[in-house]
């Protein structure tokens, strides 16, 4: 073996040179025969003839050349240059043949090779850290009550962390902005909030200073940060001595005790700015962890090696019982789970890239489907040519090689212009990718995505060329050689093909432009459905307060009254209000609550609501209806009775028969925990999680009673956007100078933006459903104009014998038609089928929709019925003379 | 079958080269060719050419190595040189060769006898 690569290796380099190899070998021969002809002459023979003799006895010059030549060659190669330069010369003399396959082919091509880098980033790519296949995340889910995966309570992650054996460390994570002040204007940084076991979880470690030490994460110890080294670089200006230096977080003091390599992002992916602090320090998340109640903190395991995902899961099963035995208020009903860290951070875009990959696969098959169709029916035009050369005695094989090289060399042509399209098709997608997906760095074409187009123009161009060569190579060679073209069985059977081709690309655009028919009506009723609030003209703003400022919930809440009256103040704000969280930016806060004076319900089970805290004016800002009782006001303070405003759907829910005004329901966060309110007000229900997921419980109190550290201001005003955000800004800096204003955006976009996603697949999947239907309409038109051609004299016959033009028309509109609705045959049940794999992107429309699927019949048989009427024109207009005359 | 015959034929030649260079050191093909008919007395009067045919091959199988040099003449000549998988090589073709032609040899004399 390793004979037969030298052997290779010293040929190539030979056939890379052959210029060397020729002049070498000349010299070579030149001084033989000179070391010759001193022999003869040495025998005394007169030079003249010493020279010749020795010509004698070396052998033919040019013979020696040849074979050392031959010696030196790759012949496989060489046949195949020599096919490929053949191939060459025919698809130069065919440019509009060349210029329509090589076109579709790089269509199919590119949008495979842009999606695939997608996919490939996203979902094939390990993820960046060591060993990747062992981390996990480790979550607990509630089946009963439909939760199916959620974080965990420090407390519940503290006895996981302790009794765990099936993982070599376990580390929770969170995420919070604090406010970096000291150095310059006051900014908002991406803080991951951690346990200190984080980095060694992930294999890694910091670059310049240490990691978190056990002890770091335990109450009472010093507050410590570690940097990445962007942050480093952009705000510390990559100041070496930043290692035990201070920083200010929230008007805290943290001593930096390490820098983090940029290449590292967790839990944080797509931040290259961040800061690590232990959990314990931060102002928010270290409240919440004396108790075991909530679900917050995610957590991440490095699995032991040899550790089967059975067994581990086996254990997690038995620490879930234990949980739920030791505290069942917390814990009775709920199961821990697993799942690989990939799954988890690519979350819900997976299913719908699948799809995507799946419809540019489709594309490029209908592409196939297009070129194999022009080849069979130039296969015909040149039957003689190889007739010929079968009859000249090329083997059946060469034929099939020399055809193959042809499709080889216009598949690679199509890859090369396709390649080409995919650079340009990444660049795009990368712009419309929607905010927050993962791995957006990642996505990029590298030699890997290259190796893939490659391969995949290879395999398109065998899929697309085989048929044809064959059938080439098989034609009647008797036939063929006298001229007539093949008029036997031959041609039905490549008819055959060529309709059965045609009805099959039909098929596959009608499962293209089903299933974006499907998600463009979807999208449609998302963005169309009422939210149950109104935002437009409304501008929002965050505001955190740091707390060893602002520590007291007196002063949370003073600040939100003195905010809102200067914001007020300003000229030209029409109303502005306080809530957190928003709704469709911030998610949800689900908590329980009970109903006082019910009967108590079995333990486990729980009643739960989205939770809002916001001030008076707050539904008044975002047009929500009050339907009965009142609305908070300037009498709902922290030393006055609880009061609650509750939902339409809470109250229709869980007081089916009786005026929930007045009563009394117990539900709170920390610090006050669970309290008694009084309901006063019921209002209109609204989507506060997505515009894709109805509208649930909810129940709103007063900021007044229930504030937080920081406020999401929400302005409505007719002012131009940026005037609002500047009399904002002003209106803080003149409250404190030390507060960043962040996330300054019209609230109406942050709506948008919550269905890109959404938009994402429904534009792209619309885009491949255009192209197939191009291509489809394409290979009709290619199909019938060939027919056309093929039955000029059997038209002219027709037509001679009395056939009327709109005959002859109908005929061929008759043939076109009956095409598609095969081909609309062969499509229904494929679209069906296909439906239920874009089901679940589906939002308030059937996979099953009728309206869609008529719709998109109707339509496809209206293009394939106009794509056979250029044809169906030119066979109307042939002259039977001349078409008589020709035969 | 031809392809079979010529095989042995190449064999033998490549052989040949092979124990000629093993014997004389770097050698250019003149001195190889030259060589090989004086050792067989004159009565293997080869085609002089053919030796380079031998010579690609045995280059491609990395048994041997060529390196430009100047000749006793003061010509400039290509020498080559057996390498140590061509010595290798040449032991084990040596001995296949003597186990074949004896066992070639020991048929034809019965052959001669029967």
């Amino acid at each position: 073996m390793l004979a037969w690569l030298r052997a290779l290796a010293s040929r190539t380099r030979a056939w890379l040179s052959p210029r060397q190899v020729d002049q070498d070998f000349a010299h070579e021969l030149e001084a033989h025969l000179e070391m010759l002809t001193d022999e003869n002459i040495r025998r005394d023979m007169a030079p003249e003839q010493a020279r010749r003799a020795a010509r004698i006895r070396l052998g033919g010059l040019t013979q020696l050349q040849e074979t050392n030549r031959e010696l030196h060659g790759l012949p496989i190669l060489e046949t195949f240059l020599q096919d490929a330069r053949f191939a060459l010369r025919m698809l130069r003399k065919n440019p509009g043949f060349t210029a329509v396959a090589v076109l579709t082919l790089a269509l199919g091509i590119g949008a495979n090779t842009a999606i695939f880098s997608v996919v490939y980033a996203v979902l094939l790519k390990p993820l960046p850290y060591a060993n990747s296949q062992q981390l996990f995340t480790v979550f607990q889910v509630q089946p009963e009550e439909g939760e199916n995966g959620t974080d965990w309570s420090f407390l519940n992650f503290d006895e996981l962390r302790r009794q765990n054996s099936i993982f070599i460390e376990l580390a929770g994570s969170q995420f919070h902005q604090l406010t970096l002040t000291g150095r310059g204007e006051p900014t908002v940084v991406n803080a991951s909030v951690v346990t200190p076991e984080l980095f060694s979880v992930f294999g890694e470690k910091p670059f310049a200073g240490r990691a978190f030490y056990p002890g770091d994460g335990k109450l009472g110890a010093p507050p410590v940060a570690i940097l990445s080294e962007n942050l480093w670089r952009d705000s510390f200006a990559a100041d070496p001595q930043i290692i035990g230096s201070t920083i200010e977080l929230d008007k805290r003091s943290f001593s930096i005790i390490g820098i983090m390599p940029a290449s590292f992002r967790f839990p944080l992916l797509n931040e290259p700015d961040q800061i690590w602090i232990p959990l314990v320090q931060d102002p928010v998340f270290g409240a919440f962890m004396p108790s075991r109640d909530g679900h917050w903190l995610r957590v991440t395991g490095r699995l032991k090696p040899g550790v089967s995902i059975a067994q581990a899961q086996a254990e997690l099963d038995a620490l879930g019982s234990r949980l739920a035995a030791q505290y069942p208020t917390e814990n009775r009903g709920w199961q821990i789970r697993m799942a690989p860290l990939q799954q988890m951070l690519v979350g819900n875009v997976k299913s719908a890239l699948l799809v995507l990959l799946g419809a540019v696969g489709l594309v490029l098959l209908i592409a196939c489907a297009n070129i194999t169709n022009l080849l069979l029916t130039r296969a015909t035009s040149r039957a003689r040519e190889i007739a010929v050369r079968t009859a000249l005695g090329a083997g059946r094989n060469r034929i099939v090689r020399q055809l193959l090289t042809e499709t080889a060399v216009l598949g690679l042509l199509g890859g090369a212009v396709g390649i080409g399209l995919a650079f340009w098709g990444v660049q795009a997608l990368s712009s419309l990718l929607p905010h927050g997906f993962p791995h957006v760095n990642a996505i990029r074409v590298d030699h890997f995505i290259l190796g893939f187009a490659l391969l995949l123009s290879l395999a398109a161009s065998c899929a697309f060329g085989l048929a044809p060569a064959i059938f080439a190579a098989n034609a009647n060679l008797q036939s063929n050689l006298r001229g007539g073209g093949a008029r036997s069985g031959d041609l039905a059977i490549r008819r055959r093909a060529r309709n059965f081709l045609a009805a099959a690309e039909i098929a596959l655009a009608m499962v293209l432009l089903v299933a974006a028919g499907l998600l463009l009506r979807s999208f449609a009723k998302l963005i169309s459905v009422n939210p149950g609030f109104n935002v437009q003209h409304t501008m929002q703003a965050n505001i955190d307060l740091p707390s060893s400022q602002y520590s007291t919930q007196q002063q949370w809440s003073d600040f939100a009254v003195t905010l809102l009256a200067n914001v007020q103040a300003q000229p030209g704000m029409q109303n502005s209000a306080i809530v957190v969280p928003r709704p469709i930016a911030d998610g949800q806060v689900n908590l329980a609550f009970k109903i006082e004076g019910n009967p108590p319900i079995s333990a486990g089970a729980s009643r739960t609501a989205d939770y809002v805290s916001i001030s008076p004016e707050y539904f008044r800002v975002l047009d929500i209806p009050l339907l009965a009782g009142r609305a908070f006001d300037r009498r709902d303070i922290l030393s006055s009775p609880r009061v609650t405003v509750i939902s339409q759907s809470l109250a229709r829910l869980y007081f089916s028969n009786q005026d929930p005004l007045g009563k009394w329901i117990v539900f709170g966060l920390p610090p006050d925990g669970p309290v008694s309110r009084q309901i006063v007000g019921i209002v209109g229900d609204v989507r506060n999680v997505s515009l894709g997921r109805n509208p649930g419980p909810m129940m709103y109190v007063p900021y007044a009673q229930s504030p937080f550290w920081g406020a999401n201001l929400m302005v409505k005003s007719s002012l131009r956007p940026a005037s609002v955000a500047a009399a904002i800004r002003e209106v803080v800096r003149k409250i404190d100078k030390d507060l960043p204003v962040t996330g300054v955006v019209l609230a109406p976009e942050i709506i948008d933006a919550s269905t890109g996603q959404s938009k994402f697949r429904t534009l792209l999947l619309s885009l491949f459903a255009a192209m197939a239907l191009v291509l489809a309409a394409t290979g009709i038109f290619g199909v019938i104009s060939y027919s056309v051609a093929c039955r000029r004299n059997e038209i002219g016959i027709r037509m001679a014998l009395g056939a009327s033009r709109a005959a002859i028309l109908r005929m061929v509109l008759r043939e076109t038609l009956s095409l598609a609705l095969a081909g609309l045959a062969l499509g229904v049940p494929c679209a069906l089928a296909a439906s239920r794999l874009v089901a679940h992107l589906l939002f308030d429309v059937s996979a099953y929709d009728p309206i869609t699927l008529t719709t998109v019949a109707v339509a496809l048989a209206a293009v394939a019925v106009a794509a056979g009427y250029i044809p169906a024109r030119r066979a109307m207009r042939v002259d039977p003379v001349i078409a008589l005359r020709y035969e | 079958m031809p392809a079979a015959k010529s095989e042995i034929l190449q064999g033998t030649l490549d052989l040949m080269v092979l124990k000629t260079l093993e014997a004389m050191g770097p050698l250019h093909g003149y001195g190889i060719a030259r060589r090989i008919e004086q050792i067989s007395d004159d009565a293997l009067q080869i085609n002089q050419g053919t030796i380079y045919a031998s010579l690609v091959r045995l280059m491609h199988k990395g048994w041997i190595s060529g390196a430009w040099g100047t000749s006793d003449n003061n010509r400039k000549a290509k020498f080559y040189s057996l390498t140590k998988s061509g010595r290798k090589q040449l032991n084990t073709e040596a001995q296949n060769w003597a186990r074949i032609s004896g066992v070639i040899g020991r048929v034809l004399r019965i052959a001669e006898r029967g």
